[in-house]
């Protein structure tokens, strides 16, 4: 079975083009404020998300990895 | 008898060279050569930027590629002309992303598919009558008035205005060239003509055009976008008076002469590769590629100019601030590096990482999804038609450096 991941969108650098929306109308929306948002609890095969973070032309798009999942910062010396 | 530099000399500005096609021998030449290649120009000079690669740098980084010093087109600007003529595309964040947002919501995926029935009902109409007529002049038939009548129902222009749009939209594009034929009082211009987009007068007759619509809209809303522009209100904050009427005018622009120049070439391209539109009928499935191969291989836009904000380097030639940088989006769409027999109109290929809509990065064309869904429409409804395009004489090309236009071209159609 292919790894499912979790993407993350930086609005700090997204302008809502909506790319993401075009590839993925399942995972992301613009939100009514321009911001390309992803829906709760989403997940994309990797291949997919990869094709995703590639194609975003403002770069705003991520991968989340089990690392940096912040539902894992809770253990100590993290 | 003088020294005779070693560097070859490599013209893409001359306008009138564009009459002929695209230069692609030259730039070929160019992306062949080692580095950046300074092109002289207007006394003074720019890089051109050929490769993919190189483009998709410069487009990425706009924090040094700047648009907002000097503005996007290859010539320079007195400071209040820029000011005057300052439009989304010339500007840098956070300026830029305010105005973005601003718009962007309303081109979406999610909301152009709301315009699809409006665009197949005139791409059906337009391509019964071209096929009735048995041929014609694709551009003045159907490429001109699809896109055209499109952006203005999206705007909210009434329909009986669209001929005098179309018609100062066709003066702009003269602009570019070098043989304008308009007085400078056309259409009652009191304003120098540096300071207008274009330097024509056709810029102030759509400026008044604009702000007329905009005083309508603000007494009597509607589900239009030039409503939303001037409703449009964040935090107190909303569109200057400059913002808005060269948003219009990007808008308008924008949205008629690229997505016509697009569908121009897509149609000479079906009626030189026949094998490609039977190949589209037999397998409806490689729409989307088709859609994404007609702009590749149109590339509607030539060029965008940035300016150096720092001293930097890119491909190992380094760039003074100040400098300024140009990306030839018609060079990267060719480039055998990435497009494998990039002369071959090919409706399968895949991937196809073209920069028809700029070479990423936050300037990302605004109006791609509607430009796509356009073309795609137009082409399910070709298909359907089931009728080939077949060459039927020359065609005339714009003399303009900065859009790949064609001002005419026969085609006949053939069962």
């Amino acid at each position: 079975m292919s790894e499912r991941v979790r993407v993350v969108v930086d609005q700090s650098v997204c302008v809502g083009i909506g790319q993401c929306e075009m590839l993925e109308p399942d995972v992301f929306f613009i939100n009514d404020d321009a911001f390309a948002t992803v829906v709760d609890g989403a997940t994309l095969e990797l291949a997919a998300a990869q094709l995703v973070v590639e194609r975003c032309p403002s770069g705003a798009i991520s991968i989340v990895s089990d690392d940096d999942d912040p539902a894992a910062d809770d253990s100590p010396g993290s | 008898m003088a020294d005779v530099s070693t560097d070859p000399v490599f013209d893409l500005t001359t306008p009138a060279i564009y009459e002929r096609g695209i230069p692609y021998d030259t730039m070929a030449e160019m992306r062949a050569q080692p580095g950046l290649v300074w092109h002289p120009y207007e006394g003074n000079g720019f890089w051109a930027v050929t490769r993919h690669a190189d483009v998709k740098a410069v487009s990425t980084d706009s924090a040094t590629f700047s648009s907002g010093i000097g503005h996007t087109n290859l010539w320079d600007l007195e400071a209040d002309a820029l000011e005057a003529r300052r439009s989304i595309i010339d500007t840098d964040a956070p300026d830029h992303t305010r105005l973005r947002r601003l718009v962007s919501k309303a081109f979406t995926p999610r909301n152009i598919v709301v315009w699809e029935d409006t665009t197949r009902a005139i791409a059906r109409e337009l391509i019964e009558e071209f096929v009735a007529d048995g041929g014609g002049d694709w551009v003045d038939k159907v490429a001109a008035p699809l896109p055209i009548r499109v952006i203005l129902t999206i705007l909210g222009v009434p329909v009986e205005d669209a001929d005098y749009l179309v018609e100062l939209s066709n003066y702009l594009v003269e602009g570019t060239g070098d043989r304008p034929s308009l007085a400078p009082d056309a259409f009652g211009n009191t304003t120098e003509l540096r300071l207008l987009p274009f330097g024509s007068p056709a810029s102030h007759a759509l400026y008044e055009y604009g702000e007329q619509l905009g005083v309508e809209r603000r007494l009597e809303p509607k589900d239009d976008i030039v409503t939303m522009l001037v409703l449009a209100e964040h935090e107190g904050d909303r569109l200057s008076h400059s913002e808005y009427r060269n948003l219009f005018h990007v808008l308008v622009f924008a949205g008629n002469e690229t997505t016509r120049t697009a569908i121009t070439h897509g149609a000479m391209a079906f009626a030189q590769f026949p094998d490609q539109l039977r190949r589209l009928r037999e397998h409806p499935e490689l729409m989307d590629r088709a859609v994404e191969e007609v702009l590749r291989w149109a590339t509607p836009v030539l060029h965008m100019r940035r300016t150096a904000a720092v001293d930097t380097e890119l491909a190992g030639t380094p760039i003074k601030a100040g400098d300024k940088v140009v990306m030839w989006y018609s060079s990267a769409n060719r480039d055998p590096e990435v497009f494998a027999d990039p002369f071959v109109f090919d409706i399968g290929r895949d991937p196809n990482p073209h920069f028809a809509f700029g070479g990423g990065g936050s300037h990302f064309c605004l109006g791609a999804f509607l430009a796509r869904m356009e073309i795609r429409v137009l082409l399910e409804e070709l298909v359907a038609a089931g009728v080939d395009l077949v060459p039927g004489g020359d065609s005339v090309r714009a003399p303009s450096n900065f859009v790949h236009g064609v001002l005419s071209v026969e085609l006949g159609v053939a069962s």
